[in-house]
């Protein structure tokens, strides 16, 4: 093995090319638009038919920035439960994003302003496809990349959502729940083909499949973080 | 869901995002036996949420529909296969199972 000063560098490259040396390819960006497209218009339909107000429903997209968190406090207030319920059920699901701001700040080389930016901008596909670049100079280009990408997906999504969500129609039909976690899949398989990126996504994805029906909403995905430590734990030394 | 409820959702996930940021991401990037974690963590916790959206219906475990297309996603993602052609494999075939 040789020795690096950025252990992390040499982890995040992988022997099969693809994301790893040049980043997501146009295609791929194209892709994560329309993802993020089909997650605007499913999403503001439910929270638009919720809240009842076209302009909140585009504010709370767009300050929230996490369709995960709308949906979590929608479904505690939907099962009966307290405002003060639902806004904690809110936050907690949106820990993944502290835990994956937790990546990119580890591997950003930039100001504290351009920190800040990012950090608030930190999503799974963005982070994922950043944090397997080699250079500094190529996390930041990819990460900003894919933020355009999905932001575009997800304005655009917002606007069909909120105007015209009745034309759309059930979204499930279609099948167009099953294109986000598909996109995640996708867009984690390099991670998943290295032996401690797989161990940590079976023991994550494991626990979180156990504490589904036994935790409250949120916890089982903060719960998976016991996963990356495992990995850690027990492959210290693979580069592959 | 009020202005005031969109605020205080809004301040709780942005003051997450920064403390991982700076506070975390620090840590890690000082921490070189913890600098694994930077690649470590997207695997297992978005291996999670990906559970958590193919077979979680509220708190009860449901194989349905979705559960096939993220096979079909599967077998592509292991297969090298473009990202726009996983995620509309993954849609078509939770759709069909659907219809039948």
């Amino acid at each position: 093995m040789p020795v690096m000063a950025d252990s992390s560098a040499m982890d995040a490259t992988t022997s099969t090319g693809d994301h790893a040396a040049s980043g997501p390819r146009w295609g791929d960006l194209g892709a994560l638009c329309l993802t993020f497209f089909s997650l605007g218009v499913t999403v503001n339909v439910l929270v638009l038919d919720r809240v009842g107000s076209e302009s909140l429903t585009i504010v709370a997209a767009v300050a929230i920035n996490s369709a995960t968190t709308e949906l979590a406090y929608l479904a505690v207030r939907d099962a009966g439960g307290t405002q003060l319920a639902a806004v904690i059920a809110g936050w907690v699901v949106a820990s993944r994003f502290g835990l994956l701001a937790v990546s990119l700040g580890a591997r950003l080389r930039v100001g504290t302003w351009h920190r800040a930016a990012a950090g608030l901008q930190s999503f799974d596909p963005n982070v994922t496809w950043a944090i397997q670049q080699r250079q500094p100079r190529d996390v930041v280009r990819v990460f900003w990349r894919a933020t355009a990408a999905m932001h575009l997906g997800w304005l655009s999504g917002i606007a069909v959502g909120v105007f015209l969500g009745n034309v759309i129609g059930d979204a499930q039909r279609f099948g167009l729940d099953a294109v986000f976690p598909a996109a995640l899949l996708a867009i984690i398989g390099n991670l998943l083909r290295r032996r401690s990126g797989a161990l940590a996504a079976a023991v994550g994805g494991g626990l979180c499949l156990l504490l589904i029906p036994i935790t409250p909403a949120g916890v089982p995905i903060i719960a998976s973080l016991v996963g990356a430590v495992v990995a850690l734990a027990t492959m210290p030394e693979e580069t592959l | 869901m009020s202005w005031a409820i969109v605020a205080v959702l809004a301040a709780g996930v942005w003051v997450q995002r920064l403390l991982g940021m700076f506070v975390g991401g620090r840590v890690l990037s000082r921490q070189p036996a913890l600098g694994r974690l930077a690649t470590l963590i997207p695997a297992a916790v978005v291996m999670a949420v990906i559970v958590q959206l193919t077979v979680a219906s509220g708190r009860s475990l449901e194989l349905d529909a979705r559960a096939v297309g993220m096979a079909a996603a599967g077998i592509l993602v292991w297969r090298r296969a473009p990202f726009v052609v996983v995620a509309v494999a993954a849609a078509v075939a939770t759709a069909l199972v659907r219809m039948i």
